[in-house]
């Protein structure tokens, strides 16, 4: 008979301790994202006062290139790289104080024009990329990674889409590479383009949400155009990222019919647990402002909140971005996902002008 | 004679997913300076 001895696990990190860990990296993220406000705030003033001419660059931006300069320079050390992943965090947690400037009936009105729009980007995304993957021969699974990164929201759709389809990690790590490089390139193309075509806050704001794949990417392209439309591009972003669980569900069950996943069981509870809560949250402080929850004083602290939240996720957006991981993630993959983005951008800037001319934008 | 070496499960905790928490942070967050804890944030 075998004996069995039990041994205790490896108990998990103390609360106290996990804290402590992130404390580094959310202090050079503040650092950095402080120097991107100092930077627009004095930068500019100095170009006067000496009869430069310089243009006047956003701390967003700032921020980003600190960030980007310091990962692809001397990288992010081992002791930040905790705290520096918590942008997410900061970013959701912004986006839901973001919903004290929006009142519900704005929310339905653009909401309901974004919903339609979404629904059209992301069949077309979806069908577009699927058809790029078969043309390029990339293996069916990373080829819907692609798809589901480029139609819905980035890399949390990539992730829960792995997870559903039972993809593999070097395929998930190629489609994560690929939408961040891409996402990164948008912040800097997005905003030239739209002032190219002198689109207006409205219809910029609707493009950066629909076209920029990931969450922190969109919101900054969307606040490096004008504060208008960086809240409208939040909008637009979080509708397609409510549309994660229908998409990630129709994957998994086609994956599973061809016995290449397990099968979903309750629909219902597959689709809250892909659920992005932070949209639940934005729409209940929208509720709270809406029925005058919070007075004026209190609404203009929390979108200030919201904007220290962002400040954090811009820095984290530059410093998670390195160039050279990215190079060694390969080019087809890459190229793909390069040709479909400048396809989908074309094609949601059209839905856009679309919308500008029935709505009158 | 074999040993056999089990780790015992640790108990599975109560855990939020990181979207969660922060809906929870901002909440609270909207909490404070809905109660005056905060009264002006600057930008």
């Amino acid at each position: 008979m075998a004996d069995v001895v039990t041994v205790p696990q490896v108990q998990p990190v103390q609360p106290a301790l996990r804290f402590l860990r992130v404390v580094p990296g959310i202090l050079l993220l503040a650092a950095v994202g402080y120097a991107g406000k100092l930077l627009e705030q004095n930068v500019g003033a100095y170009a006067k006062a000496h009869h430069w001419t310089f243009p006047n660059i956003e701390y967003v931006l700032w921020a980003i290139i600190l960030g980007l300069a310091i990962s692809n320079t001397v990288g992010v050390p081992e002791i930040f790289r905790t705290g520096v992943a918590t942008y997410e965090f900061w970013l959701k947690a912004g986006i839901v104080l973001l919903g004290a400037r929006f009142l519900l009936g704005d929310i339905l009105k653009l909401g309901g024009v974004s919903l339609v729009l979404v629904a059209l980007e992301i069949v077309g995304s979806l069908a577009f990329m699927t058809f790029l993957g078969r043309l390029f021969k990339l293996k069916p699974k990373l080829t819907t990674l692609l798809a589901v990164g480029s139609a819905v929201c980035g890399v949390s759709a990539i992730i829960a889409t792995k997870g559903a389809i039972e993809a593999d990690d070097e395929d998930s790590s190629f489609s994560i590479a690929a939408i961040l490089a891409l996402g990164a390139l948008a912040l800097f193309t997005f905003p030239v383009i739209g002032h190219f075509l002198h689109l207006s806050d409205k219809a910029y704001g609707l493009w950066a949400g629909l076209g920029v794949d990931n969450t922190a990417e969109a919101t900054a392209a969307g606040a490096l155009y004008s504060d208008a439309a960086g809240k409208l591009a939040v909008l637009v972003k979080s509708t397609r990222n409510a549309m994660i669980g229908f998409v990630v569900l129709a994957y998994a069950i086609y994956w599973a019919s061809k016995g290449q996943a397990q099968a979903v069981g309750n629909k219902a509870v597959f689709l809250w647990q892909k659920f992005p809560k932070f949209v639940l949250g934005f729409l209940f402080i929208s509720v709270l402002a809406t029925y005058h929850f919070f007075n004026k004083d209190q609404v203009g602290a929390l979108a200030n909140l919201s904007r220290w939240a962002f400040l954090l996720t811009f820095a984290g957006v530059g410093l998670r971005t390195n160039f050279s991981d990215m190079r060694k993630q390969g080019l087809r993959p890459f190229a793909v996902g390069a040709i479909g983005e400048v396809v989908i951008a074309g094609f949601t800037l059209g839905l856009v002008y679309g919308a500008s001319k029935i709505f009158g934008w | 004679m074999s040993t056999e070496v089990a780790a015992s499960k640790p108990e599975s905790g109560w855990k939020l997913s990181l979207d969660t928490w922060a809906v929870v942070v901002a909440l609270l967050l909207a909490l404070l300076v809905r109660m005056g804890v905060f009264k002006h944030i600057p930008w």
